[in-house]
């Protein structure tokens, strides 16, 4: 059976889809049968990161009313074999979700796939609650500012009350990845360290994700900045994927590598 | 970073800054929601004692001093 591994933040644009793409692609490309969805009805968005939305014809929706089936509607991804993506629905009614449906389809697809990798919407409304009660695993995607350790936060403290796996007296594992660090705004003292952000959530860390303007160009392009391997996130990305298969990855020191003060001062 | 904290320290310290409103502020919020199931608690609870008797409302409180978590119900009833 596979694992439900669910990508979520609370507030938006903290790189949930990024995130959920890029490991989605390490998993892949590690060798496990990776299926991404979408889970974000009405904005979908990781189409576009992963480079596959000229090729979506069924979405997420049409699976779960019956309207195709399930092979009709996953999308393989060329460059990562082992990679399959079910698009979100673009409709505007984002209660189409029936939480029956949604278990059937995650049912089935644990029986295919190794991993599923669910890119959770913002927010803590039904959409929300969907990707979130089937979890076996959450990752928590925060950026190192207030409004979004809040959120981080507040999602942290209702991942247990939303989950089947918690109810039936099962941990639901959780573990924070943190996006956009600037390490030399870190070491001037005017961002949040990895530390406080850790100290703050009470998680185990997963990955650090250095701030890397590689991933505007990448998104740009539909290629997961994963393929580019001389970027930071790119290893950080790799390093994620590795944790989550269980291997022992030491986090990467981005106060030596990452830009002049690090050089100099670090 | 230390090196930077001693030479900045403390005329750039929003980063402190923000960890101390984010500290505040969770420990506020945390209490909040520390018992998630307070909404259905309320509407099951209600449920039984309208088999009973007229309810006008219910007020359910968690409360936890060191040791002892609490859940203080009061129930206020139609007259």
């Amino acid at each position: 059976m596979g694992e439900i591994i669910t990508v979520t933040s609370g507030k938006g644009g903290v790189g949930k889809s990024t995130l959920s793409a890029n490991l989605a692609v390490g998993l892949a490309q590690a060798g496990k049968k990776v299926v991404a969805i979408d889970f974000d009805i009405g904005l979908r968005n990781l189409d576009m990161i992963l480079g596959l939305e000229n090729r979506i014809v069924y979405d997420v929706v049409d699976v779960m009313e019956g309207r195709c089936n399930l092979s009709q509607a996953l999308i393989n991804d060329k460059r990562a074999k082992n990679l399959y993506f079910l698009p979100a629905s673009q409709t505007s009614d984002k209660n189409i979700l029936d939480r029956d449906k949604v278990e059937k389809l995650l049912e089935e697809l644990k029986k295919e796939f190794d991993v599923v990798i669910l890119d959770s919407p913002a927010g803590i409304e039904s959409g929300f609650e969907h990707s979130i009660f089937l979890a076996d695993r959450a990752l928590i995607v925060s950026t190192p500012d207030v409004s979004a350790v809040r959120d981080a936060d507040r999602v942290i403290g209702i991942i247990d009350a939303k989950s089947e796996k918690a109810k039936a007296g099962q941990e639901v594992q959780k573990h924070v990845v943190i996006n956009r660090i600037k390490q030399d705004m870190v070491d001037k003292g005017n961002m949040l360290s990895v530390e406080d952000v850790l100290s703050i959530l009470a998680l185990p860390l997963i990955g650090i994700v250095p701030e890397d303007e590689n991933i505007i160009t990448s998104t740009n392009e539909g290629e997961p900045i994963y393929y580019n391997e001389k970027s930071s996130a790119s290893k950080a990305y790799k390093n994620i994927a590795k944790r989550v298969l269980g291997e022992d990855v030491p986090f990467m020191d981005i106060s030596v590598k990452k830009g002049f003060f690090g050089r100099i001062f670090g | 970073m230390t090196l930077f904290e001693r030479i900045f320290g403390k005329k750039e310290a929003s980063a402190s800054k923000a960890k101390d409103r984010l500290t505040i502020m969770l420990a506020h919020e945390r209490a909040d929601c520390a018992v998630p199931y307070l909404d259905d608690l309320k509407r099951d609870l209600l449920e039984v004692i309208k088999k009973y008797t007229q309810v006008r409302d219910i007020h359910v409180k968690s409360e936890n001093n060191q040791n002892v978590d609490m859940l203080e119900i009061e129930i206020q009833l139609d007259k």
